[in-house]
């Protein structure tokens, strides 16, 4: 290749979304080669929702919206229009993951829109849909009636990127709680929100629920943009995920009025009980667990385990690393098969520990199809990209010390070992404790300590 | 005498970078090959990294692409042998990256990191140690004959080509004058070779302590871990509060110092934050810009990370400073040969550093071929023929562009061009993922 004059990939046209139409048009350039995209010029204007009005969606009954967002849910799945389609095929290109996982990622969409996981969100989250409705009837110790509603909101969304899962999840965790909701595209994952909005606009032509969301991209931390909509008179709350950058660049709009709920950046671990030792089939059960867990999205995502403590004499702690690194090129349903090289970075602190036979041992090579790093205490660098650092232990409590606020999910093998250390670890900071092999979240149930449905909207009392 | 040292020794002439260099790439070849037979067998990282990659001999420079360590292969030590004190484990992680032997260094009763320093000093073994981003600092080790022939190299590139050191200046350098730290080993070396006896003026005698690094390294650990308490955290803050009033203090009276020499030729070295420090204080003292000796050499650098300086820094040193020689290098602190900048503001290949231009990902070899005109831009690699502690081949992260056409100030020989950049880091742009660490939770307590 020729170094001066670099072969230039083609420009991405980003679509936005304001308030339900769909956007497009040639503004500002952003990303660097080959990743670079044209937005629509940015009508800052148009992407709040004056405050004297309430939110076009607060008064259609939440069966109602659960009606369209099943809808929605079959138009991804037909896909007639060809619009996620096209927002995969260019997901693709965008290359941060491989064809066939962006492939299950866009199909999974349509599946994830499910009216019994709806029910279940509503019921476990809020507490019954009449809250969302209108007012529920209670009475204080004292005898005071008192009335509470589940109050729409105006929600300003800094998504995640790493899957598209997390944009469908914001429509329908917005959608169902009746507020206004403006998505900031990551610019990881720029295509699959339009899309899904526009899946919504097809489901319910001119509905008030459509009217509710604008998606659109900013360089984050933009402050001519930032600093003019991340303000308590267009939106109640930022809902921010991942990354420190973003955290603490919401952060310095925080203030009264403007609350922040913060989906943290998180790390997820294993802890592996000496039990896997008794048979070989235990063995490859565990190994076949652990890998399932750490390949998470490529192991992208934050539930995605990192490193995994196994309790055992290190003849065996290496039999289970030999055997995790040859299921973790596998691939699967939330995993592609398909190899790509680790970052340099990694390769270069892994590099440095090979040399030092005496205290950490490496199995597999740098070209992606796992890599596991034993060792007798955390390494002090970030696994990604299919590497697992499987730790020793004598016992699995020893762990818990590697265990922070920051620990996220815990997968534990055996299952019967989780009743034992999950006090222990929620005391640490964890904050979802699994059987291995099932890291894979769910909705409607707590995410990062709380139930997102639940901050989604305000909580209003009318008493006496 | 060895093609090696030759080469090496060549950086002592007056004219090294005047005259052409015949063959010079055979003869680097021919260096580079003779290196490596003597040290594949002294250095087990090497012959670990030869017998993986197959690489037997160097036939061409395409053999030592695999052989280049990376920066991080001089920290790759566990962080707890330094935290629990496993010095004689710590010695045999050095070992694996020496060529002479350090395991039997005496480390009874050492008690901290600057006592194991100090123990291999005085064997002999001149281990250095990086500043330490996130308080983990990297071990190089070189030999004594090393440390001078690296003082001997930068005696001569220093002014290149603007003014020769001779011993003549005063000379006030923004670092602490001891401390087994690379950065104060450039100072001392600055120092050594333009200053006046008794005229070499550092910020602070203070010594640097990596003892302090590494405890504030741990108590970030702790903090992580949940276990740090209110009063320790409390207590490192103090002390770097103290630690930033000292060192502003002693910036006072060293910008007096300078102010006093302002019209005489003097070296002024230091960071680009240091001299806006400085601008500042001479500015409250009601000093102009630009009264300085036309014969000053002053160098500025360093990383902007984390400091927060105004846009126009550059600008307003160039200012205050007004017409002095602004001489430069390209070096960092694995490489003992630095490449002086000329006139034209490029920078000149010394014959006993053979450069490697790599592409973006490190792994082959670029040539004049591979670019337009003989420029080609890719990843810095070099092996630095000078060291006898060690093996010098290292792997940058830094972008450059060579232009391998002889220089427009009419020296032969490729130079690399004044547009030195980091390949960018993974994260650095908006992408958005859920996954993080615990760092981002922890404010740090002790960064001064």
């Amino acid at each position: 290749m020729n170094a001066m004059t670099p072969t230039l990939a083609p420009v991405q046209r980003i679509r936005h979304v304001v308030k339900g139409v769909v956007i497009e048009g040639d503004g500002p350039e952003y990303g660097r080669d080959p990743n670079r995209f044209v937005t629509p010029p940015l009508d800052v204007g148009a992407l709040v929702w004056p405050r004297p009005a309430p939110s076009p969606a607060a008064d259609v009954p939440v069966d109602e919206i659960i009606d369209i967002l099943v809808e929605t849910g079959e138009v991804l799945k037909r896909d007639r229009s060809g619009l996620l389609a096209q927002a995969m095929e260019r997901s693709v290109e965008a290359g941060f993951y491989p064809r066939d996982l962006v492939e299950r990622s866009f199909a999974h969409l349509g599946h994830m829109f499910s009216r019994p996981a709806m029910e279940f969100m509503i019921a476990q989250e809020i507490g019954g849909k009449d809250l969302l409705d209108g007012w529920r009837e209670v009475t204080t110790p004292s005898g005071r009636p008192a009335r509470v509603r589940a109050f729409p909101c105006r929600l300003l969304h800094v998504i995640a990127g790493n899957s598209p899962g997390v944009a469908a999840n914001t429509v329908i965790r917005g959608a169902l709680t009746k507020g206004v909701h403006l998505l900031k595209l990551p610019s990881n994952e720029l295509f699959s929100a339009p899309a899904i909005l526009a899946a919504l606009a097809e489901a319910a032509p001119g509905h008030p629920l459509t009217r509710c969301f604008s998606a659109a991209y900013w360089r984050g931390g933009d402050e001519a943009v930032e600093g003019l909509l991340f303000r308590p008179q267009y939106f109640d709350k930022i809902i921010a995920w991942g990354g420190e950058s973003t955290i603490r660049g919401a952060l310095k709009y925080v203030g009264p009025g403007l609350e922040l709920v913060a989906f943290d950046p998180k790390t997820s671990i294993s802890l592996i009980g000496r039990e896997i030792f008794e048979s070989e089939a235990t063995l490859e059960a565990a190994a076949v667990a652990g890998a399932h867990d750490a390949t998470i999205m490529n192991q992208e995502a934050c539930t995605a385990s990192r490193f995994q403590f196994v309790e055992g004499a290190l003849d065996q702690v290496d039999r289970y690393c030999e055997r995790l690194q040859a299921h973790l090129g596998a691939g699967g349903r939330s995993a592609s098969a398909e190899p790509r090289p680790i970052p340099r970075a990694l390769r270069d602190e892994i590099d440095g520990l090979r040399d030092m036979a005496d205290f950490y041992r490496v199995w597999g090579g740098y070209e992606g199809r796992g890599l596991v790093v034993r060792s007798d205490e955390a390494v002090d660098f970030y696994p990604e990209g299919k590497v697992v650092n499987v730790v020793a232990v004598d016992r699995l409590a020893d762990a818990a010390r590697h265990v922070t606020v920051a620990t996220q999910t815990v997968g534990v093998h055996p299952p019967e070992r989780k009743s034992g250390l999950r006090d222990i670890l929620a005391s640490a900071g964890a904050q979802r404790i699994v059987s291995l092999g099932s890291a894979t979240p769910e909705v409607g149930l707590p995410h990062d300590g709380f139930y997102p449905l639940h901050r989604f909207v305000r909580w209003v009392n009318d008493e006496g | 005498m060895s093609t090696r040292s030759e080469l090496v020794d060549g950086a002592v002439h007056e004219d090294v970078f005047d005259r052409p260099w015949p063959d010079i790439e055979a003869r680097q070849l021919e260096a580079a090959r003779e290196l490596f037979v003597e040290r594949r067998d002294q250095i087990p990282v090497l012959r670990r990294r030869a017998d993986d990659s197959g690489v037997t001999e160097i036939r061409t420079l395409d053999d030592l692409v695999p052989l280049l360590f990376a920066h991080t292969a001089y920290k790759s030590y566990p962080p707890s042998f330094v935290a629990q004190g496993r010095w004689d484990r710590l010695l045999q992680w050095m070992q694996t990256l020496s060529v002479a032997k350090v395991t039997d260094v005496d480390v009874e009763g050492v008690t901290d990191v600057d006592d194991w320093m100090e123990r291999l000093r005085a064997a002999g073994h001149m281990v250095l140690a990086t500043s330490g981003s996130g308080g983990k600092v990297s071990f190089l080790n070189h030999t004594r004959e090393d440390a001078e022939k690296k003082r001997r190299h930068y005696r001569r590139m220093s002014g290149w080509p603007f003014v020769k050191a001779d011993n003549s200046r005063v000379v006030f350098l923004t670092s602490p004058s001891r401390g087994p730290n690379s950065a104060i080993e450039a100072a001392q070396n600055s120092a050594a070779v333009w200053a006046r006896p008794g005229e070499a003026h550092f910020l602070t005698d203070e010594p640097l302590r990596l003892a302090d690094i590494s405890a504030s390294a741990a108590l970030n650990q702790r903090m992580a871990e949940g276990t740090a308490t209110p009063a320790e955290i409390e207590a490192a803050q103090a002390e770097a509060r103290a630690r930033g009033e000292r060192m502003s203090a002693a910036m006072d009276v060293f910008v007096d110092k300078i102010l006093a020499h302002r019209h005489e030729p003097i070296v002024v070295s230091a960071l680009w934050a240091q001299h806006m420090s400085i601008i500042e204080r001479a500015r409250a003292r009601g000093i102009p810009d630009g009264g300085f000796h036309p014969d000053s050499l002053v160098s500025a650098g360093g990383g902007l990370k984390g400091v927060a300086l105004p846009a126009d820094y550059r600008e307003q040193v160039d200012r205050f400073y007004g017409k002095v020689i602004r001489n430069n290098a390209y070096g960092m602190t694995e490489m003992a040969q630095t490449c002086p900048k000329c006139q034209c503001g490029r920078y000149h290949r010394p014959p006993g550093l053979i450069w490697l231009l790599l592409d973006r990902d490190g792994e082959r070899r670029l040539t004049a071929d591979d670019g337009v005109d003989g420029v080609v831009e890719g990843r810095f690699a070099f092996l630095d023929l000078l060291y006898e502690g060690r093996w010098g081949g290292l792997i940058s992260g830094d972008k450059v562009t060579i232009d391998f056409k002889d220089c427009p100030c009419g020296r032969p020989g490729p130079t690399i061009l004044d547009t030195i950049s980091r390949y960018a880091q993974a994260g650095e742009s908006d992408h958005i993922g859920c996954a993080g660490t615990i760092d981002a939770y922890i404010r740090g307590a002790v960064a001064a």
